[in-house]
């Protein structure tokens, strides 16, 4: 993706500098705000993952009970962080490859603040138990029409400035971000009308959920990550996607598949027996989108023998890429209905899968993508390479720690949830060890996450030139009065 | 590609895994055809009416609410998708003293009366299709036929009992209140975690979710086309 263009390069460079200048704030408030989530959000696992090996912490208090601080912790992570971090990125990208400023950045900020009152309203809600009980659409059922008008204010404006961009060219970062963007709303309308609105048949409502769920993380997660990474892969490295049929492939085949997949955790249940089968079926076959598009993204980045930027951005996306190479393993090993499916369907497996598709292949993607973004929307380099390194490195190590506990916890767990001779003492025992590592973990990313966003918010809000400014009034006004009055009076 | 035919390749691809998987499925599911005795089999004539007793709505809102799906399930697999039927009486009872072998797989008429099946997402706890009927064997087998209390000790302590002590499942102190007793002792007070003038009655909440707990037993006799037994045996279970 090489910004061809017949502009001469300085005036290229102002229409980059405008297009960052009019969107500074809107993504900056996104990117910020999604990581003071995130930092809730790990906050709310600990809790829960804590509660898990050591049931008498904090016990007794409906507020911080498990079942309502565990919901919290998924809900604040998809809708506060996720999706908001998503916003972010994806207006920016697609202003940027449209090559148009924002010119609705107020009314974007306004659906930004709705959205997040919407989450946190939602996720009050849920830790007073008005939660809906349904998973991933616990927020109760007055938080899902604010969500959805808010992102339909805040990503509309992406589509128009791809209809009328400059040229006819577009790029694969945005197939992926178009899909993402409207893949999402069809979803969850259906979802929440189908869930909230018209009565239906109980076990096909959890069928929907599920579906839901996992076209969450398939067409919203997923093609996000993907259009991040196709964006930074050519940028970073100045060469080329190797081959464009191939990325048609990877888009048009994650379109057609992704859809069917998520009723697998269903197996089992009186639905029609089809349904969960097509869903492990697909979820495997999802295997051949992440497989290619990880292998596009992978040649472009080492495709020549030069050495490779160090930088960042580049860490993040390869760690996001070796996310989708696993995640493409993982959907492929755990939807075998002969032998895995059964074991690991109501496992802790489940658990790991979401946090690697959603922190792994998506969440790093993300911060590769704020890596790159803010230094260009601040114009000023990030200011403690050091706690972008600890960043980096305790976000690897402890989502690594969690997914893999959870897929071998997952596995250790679920076999001896069917080792039907044992007692269910037993299954409890083998989970003690990959919670104890989960809370560990989550230790760790918090840590690091908590120093992240408050480098994001030194970014933008910069108190050193907050300050300057105040010294520059402050030294006028003196000036000022020492025109004006008795030059004694004023000094102290 | 243009954009218009961008949108509709995507709402091609995705309308048709929608209309198959979501929409068609739901609005078959919306009305289930009633299920017929059938004589032959069943010894019964007439129509199968699902017969559930207790709170089912409030106690299902209660239980989503308190997050127990996401430790606890509420589904027999068949044979070909886990081993479900084997564990004892997570099916049913495989010794019932009446009936035999009462085990039977989880079936689309089990969830009569909730808007949401609560299937659940991971078994760190035990499968609840069963629960009342196995709190009432256990019951049975001390003499003591308070089922409604000892559900209310798990709620409030899911380690009181010794034999639990173990037990990783969040205690719901919250849903009982601690009442001042003047006088006579409510009906309703709790043996347990009582002072010399303080009882413990559960709350509305705690109500619901207990009636909705004894609610959870399959031993209603099926018709044999909706009775899937454990697959070893050829005998249709219910008779």
């Amino acid at each position: 993706m090489s910004s061809a263009s017949s502009a001469t390069p300085t005036s290229d460079a102002a229409i980059r500098a405008g297009i960052d200048r009019s969107l500074r704030h809107p993504v900056m408030f996104f990117l910020t705000s999604g990581a003071a989530w995130l930092a809730v959000s790990i906050l709310l696992a600990i809790t829960a993952s804590i509660k898990v090996h050591c049931p008498t912490f904090l016990d007794g208090c409906g507020f911080v009970d498990f079942g309502r601080v565990f919901p919290a912790h998924i809900n604040t992570l998809i809708y506060g962080w996720g999706f908001q971090s998503g916003f972010g990125v994806l207006i920016w990208l697609m202003a940027r490859m449209s090559r148009q400023e924002c010119r609705s950045a107020g009314t974007i900020l306004a659906a930004g603040h709705v959205w997040n009152l919407g989450v946190l309203l939602g996720t009050l809600g849920i830790l007073c138990g008005e939660g809906s009980g349904m998973p991933w659409m616990e927020f109760p059922r007055f938080a899902w029409p604010v969500l959805l008008l808010s992102y339909i204010a805040i990503v509309v404006w992406s589509f128009i400035q791809f209809r009328v961009r400059a040229g006819e060219r577009t790029f694969v970062a945005q197939w992926y971000l178009l899909g993402a963007m409207m893949w999402f709303p069809w979803l969850s309308i259906t979802a929440n009308t189908l869930l909230f609105c018209v009565p239906g048949h109980p076990v096909m409502a959890a069928g929907i959920n599920a579906w839901f769920k996992s076209g969450l993380v398939f067409l919203f997660f997923v093609p996000s990550a993907l259009g991040a990474a196709y964006y930074l892969a050519p940028k970073l490295t100045g060469r080329p996607i190797p081959s464009h049929t191939l990325a048609r492939l990877g888009f048009w085949s994650l379109a057609v598949v992704a859809p069917w997949a998520g009723m697998q955790k269903l197996a089992g249940a009186p639905l029609p027996v089809f349904l969960p089968y097509v869903g492990a079926a697909a979820t495997a076959l999802l295997a051949v989108p992440l497989l290619i598009a990880a292998l596009n993204l992978l040649r472009t980045i080492f495709s020549s023998e030069e050495k490779l930027p160090k930088c960042a951005p580049m860490s993040f996306t390869l760690a996001g890429l070796v996310s989708m190479l696993v995640l493409a393993a993982t959907a492929v090993l755990f939807n075998l209905p002969g032998s895995s499916l059964w074991k690991v369907q109501f496992s802790l497996s489940g658990y790991g899968f979401d946090m690697l598709a959603v922190y792994g292949v998506f969440g790093f993607m993300m911060f590769a993508a704020v890596y790159f973004m803010v230094p260009r929307l601040t114009n000023c380099e990030w200011r403690y390479p050091r706690l972008i390194n600890m960043h980096f490195f305790f976000s690897v190590y402890g989502i690594g720690a969690i997914v893999v506990g959870a897929m071998i916890g997952g596995y250790v767990h679920g076999s001896a949830a069917e080792a039907w001779l044992q007692p269910w003492e037993y299954v409890v025992d083998t989970l003690r060890p990959f919670a104890a590592v989960s809370t560990f973990a989550w230790c760790v990313i918090l840590f690091a996450n908590v120093f992240f966003f408050l480098h994001l918010a030194l970014m933008w809000l910069r108190p050193d030139r907050l300050l300057a400014a105040c010294k520059a009034k402050t030294e006028d006004r003196v000036a000022q009065s020492q025109q004006t009055e008795d030059p004694q009076s004023t000094t102290p | 590609m243009s954009l218009r035919n961008f949108i509709l390749g995507l709402a091609a691809s995705f309308g048709l895994a929608w209309l198959c998987l979501v929409i068609i499925p739901f609005v078959k599911m919306r009305n289930l055809a009633p299920i017929q005795f059938n004589k032959d089999l069943d010894g019964a004539e007439g129509v199968f009416y699902p017969k559930r007793g207790g709170r089912i709505a409030n106690g299902a809102r209660v239980y989503g609410e308190n997050g127990c799906y996401l430790c606890h399930t509420q589904l027999v697999r068949p044979t070909y998708a886990g081993q479900d039927m084997h564990r004892p009486d997570m099916g049913g009872l495989q010794n019932d003293p009446q009936r035999g072998d009462t085990r039977r797989e989880t079936n689309a008429y089990d969830f009569e009366g909730e808007r949401f099946a609560q299937i659940g997402s991971a078994r760190i706890g035990p499968d609840l299709s069963n629960v009342a009927r196995r709190f009432e064997a256990a019951a049975a087998v001390k003499g003591d036929d308070n089922l409604e209390a000892a559900f209310y000790a798990h709620l409030y302590d899911p380690r009181l009992k010794p034999e639990q002590a173990k037990a990783i499942c969040p205690s719901h102190k919250y849903m009982f209140d601690e009442i001042e007793v003047k006088g006579q002792r409510p009906d309703e007070a709790m043996p347990f975690g009582e002072t010399e003038t303080t009882v413990l009655v559960p709350d509305a909440d705690a109500r619901a979710l207990v009636s909705y707990l004894l609610s959870m037993k399959k031993d209603q006799p099926v018709p044999a086309a909706l009775n899937f037994p454990f697959a070893g045996d050829k005998q249709p279970s219910a008779k």
